[in-house]
């Protein structure tokens, strides 16, 4: 999953990327709010963290734009709290909205069921055949016992399993798995594939020659 | 007004009431005179015998239709007495009774006078023992001779019922009396008075209508800015007194009314805006500080990464901290608080204030330049000195390195001026105009993570305004700017 976060105060912004790192997001991160809107209209994020008050283009003006041509949910985070900007903001397009200072725990819960739900799951444990996937933990299960996957390993499969039925194709992958700061080599996902096959077994995830991945 | 209508009507009323009775008296006096002439003609047509007396009396006696009453009387009496003196003297003894006429003479003229309906003038001549000499056919049949001693020959005016009546007695108690029903006079002085309390009750409802109408539309206005200022006072800032427009009293105080409104109202906006601004700068750090804590806590970290954490928490807490301590200060400038005021050489204080700041300067590689012409302004050196650190921390701090701080105090006219120049970044002019106010920083990132409020030009702009001066700026982007504070000199 990847997740853009923008926001101006330059230790919020570096604490908050690193914490989602930390949860296997890309995170790709704006400062000023051209760059906000710049990354969010020409990257397909799972999900934006967009803070109001922002030098350049404020985060109303950024929501407004960005809402003409895409569907990304939107978690505002403001210092503002006056019933009339949440109402504004959300009446603007955003998803969710969180007023400084917060929760860091609440924070990552509400983009796991932002993500839930532009996917279209209602469910925090996807469940695949004998397989659990708990997005709350992000923890695996094949046949009620647990199975230790790596961080990129659960982000493929994660983000394959909520979009189940559907082709994904590599570059979607790389695109939703990788950050702008990530520097891997393409045959990397074909690597975590493999390695998610031999934990889970080979029949769970599909291969399209020239397509992609899905799982049925 | 009441009153005045009631007076009015009654006044009215009365004068119509006299003028138709003397209309009528009028009236009737002539009347009486052609009764007396015809009279007179009566005894003349008779014989000579004793004629000369009475008729002669008869004669002088009708009064002239023209004549008033008063004027009447005296001539009358004056006449009586001479008349009846020749004749008393002239005859001892009972007089001679003249024969009872057979009727009254009248001529053509004075008998149109008289008609035979009722309602029509009528008369009535009594003969002197008493019994009627002639009475028209229109006289009230219970009409008797007037109790009137024979000495009185005064006309009598009479009002029996609803009729007036003029009696004239002769010396020797020959009476006429002319008369006629005021039947219609007093229904039509009835009708009068109804149609005069008609008019009365129309012009009170009227007025009152009026005056109501009046009253309203002057009070109208008046409700408004009430309503309007009780909204107001209800917290709807936003809301006008609606002028009339008619450009009168009512109209200044609602304009007056309203710019007070509106300044009351971007008072509240500024205040709620400074209010919204202070709340957003606290809890971002905040939030920095939470957000920093909860990432580390999340899992095991090395010591480096928890001493990164820690140093990160005390910046944030340390920027808390000045920016509380600006609030403070701001707050305590709204408030008014009043600090003794001296005059003071402007030239002194930027001297301590520079040699103060030259170890900041230095840390950035900042030199400091002064041309301190003594300039004596009345202030209060504490916060003067304030002011001057405000502007020279800034001046180092958005300079380039090895750029130049200079420091200028001089006096202009009736002010005396500090101009403190830098050799840095300039500020672009679209923010020109809002550099002074609280919280507006031209590069919030960069600002903010160096540890700046926002808020020090505030507390700059609003110390040099409350001790009486003002401060400017001007600037070339990416030359430098120039702050010019001005102070009183006295």
């Amino acid at each position: 999953m990847r997740i853009l976060v923008t926001e101006d105060e330059p230790r919020l912004l570096r604490s908050l990327a690193k914490a989602l790192r930390e949860e296997g997001y890309a995170v790709d991160t704006a400062d000023t709010g051209d760059e906000g809107l710049f990354k969010a209209q020409n990257y397909p994020y799972d999900a934006i963290v967009l803070d109001i008050m922002l030098p350049g283009i404020d985060g109303w003006r950024i929501l407004e734009r960005l809402r003409k041509e895409k569907a990304t949910p939107v978690l505002m985070l403001t210092a503002r709290d006056a019933g009339p900007d949440r109402v504004r903001g959300l009446d603007l397009g955003a998803d969710d909205y969180l007023v400084k200072p917060f929760d860091l725990p609440e924070l990552l819960a509400r983009l796991r069921a932002l993500i839930r739900r532009a996917a279209g799951v209602a469910q925090p444990v996807i469940e695949l055949g004998g397989i659990a996937i708990d997005t709350r933990s992000r923890t695996v299960a094949h046949a009620g016992k647990p199975v230790t996957l790596t961080a990129r390993e659960y982000s493929i499969l994660e983000y394959l399993a909520l979009h189940k039925g559907q082709v994904v194709s590599r570059s979607e992958l790389y695109e939703h798995l990788l950050d702008d700061s990530d520097d891997t080599l393409s045959n990397l996902v074909d690597v975590h594939v493999f390695g998610i096959r031999k934990k889970l077994g080979h029949s769970l995830i599909a291969t399209r020659r020239g397509q992609g991945y899905s799982i049925e | 007004m009441i009153c005045v209508l009631a007076g009015f009507g009654i006044a009215v009323f009365r004068l119509q009431q006299v003028t138709r009775f003397r209309q009528v008296d009028g009236e009737l006096e002539i009347r009486v005179s052609a009764l007396n002439a015809a009279l007179r003609e009566a005894y003349l047509e008779q014989g000579p015998p004793n004629a000369g007396g009475l008729p002669e009396d008869a004669g002088f006696r009708g009064p002239p239709p023209d004549h008033g009453p008063p004027d009447g009387r005296g001539f009358d009496k004056g006449k009586a007495r001479d008349g009846r003196g020749p004749e008393g003297r002239g005859r001892r003894g009972p007089p001679p009774q003249p024969k009872k006429p057979g009727g009254l003479r009248f001529t053509a003229d004075a008998a149109a006078l008289f008609g035979n309906r009722p309602g029509d003038y009528y008369f009535v001549a009594w003969y002197r023992d008493g019994s009627v000499l002639q009475r028209s056919p229109a006289a009230p049949a219970d009409l008797t001779r007037p109790e009137i001693s024979d000495r009185d020959t005064l006309p009598h005016y009479l009002t029996r019922g609803s009729f007036r009546e003029v009696v004239h007695c002769a010396g020797m108690g020959d009476c006429v009396l002319a008369g006629r029903s005021v039947e219609t006079d007093l229904s039509a002085a009835r009708n009068f008075a109804w149609t005069l309390l008609a008019a009365g009750g129309a012009i009170l409802g009227l007025g009152l209508g009026l005056g109501f109408w009046f009253t309203s539309r002057a009070i109208r206005p008046i409700e408004t800015i009430s309503a309007a200022a009780s909204r107001i006072s209800h917290g709807n800032l936003s809301e006008r007194v609606e002028g009339a427009g008619s450009g009168d009293e009512l109209d200044n105080l609602a304009e007056v009314l309203n710019s007070t409104f509106a300044r009351l109202e971007s008072a509240f906006a500024r205040q709620r805006q400074f209010t919204a601004d202070a709340a957003h700068e606290l809890r971002t750090p905040l939030a920095v500080i939470i957000s920093e804590t909860q990432t580390t806590l999340a899992r095991e970290r090395s010591a480096a990464e928890y001493r990164e954490t820690v140093e990160a928490c005390l910046d944030t807490a340390q920027q808390m901290r000045r920016l509380t301590e600006s609030l403070l200060e701001l707050a305590r400038f709204d408030a008014n608080e009043d600090r003794p005021r001296m005059s003071v050489d402007v030239a002194e204080t930027a001297r301590l204030c520079v040699e103060r700041i030259r170890p900041l300067a230095a840390q950035h590689g900042i030199r400091v330049e002064t041309e301190l012409a003594p300039a004596h302004a009345f202030i209060n050196v504490d916060r003067l000195s304030q002011v001057v650190t405000n502007l020279l921390t800034n001046g180092i701090y958005y300079n380039h390195p090895d750029g130049t701080v200079r420091v200028v105090t001089r006096t202009e006219q009736d002010r005396a001026a500090i101009a403190i120049s830098d050799t840095g970044i300039g500020i672009a002019a679209a923010d020109l105009p809002h550099i002074f106010d609280r919280f507006y920083r031209v590069d919030k990132a960069r600002s903010r993570a160096e540890g700046h409020t926002g808020l020090g030009l505030a507390i700059s702009k609003a110390i040099v305004e409350g001790e009486g001066g003002s401060i400017g700026v001007e600037s070339v982007p990416g030359a430098g700017s120039t702050f010019t504070v001005r102070l009183p000199l006295r």
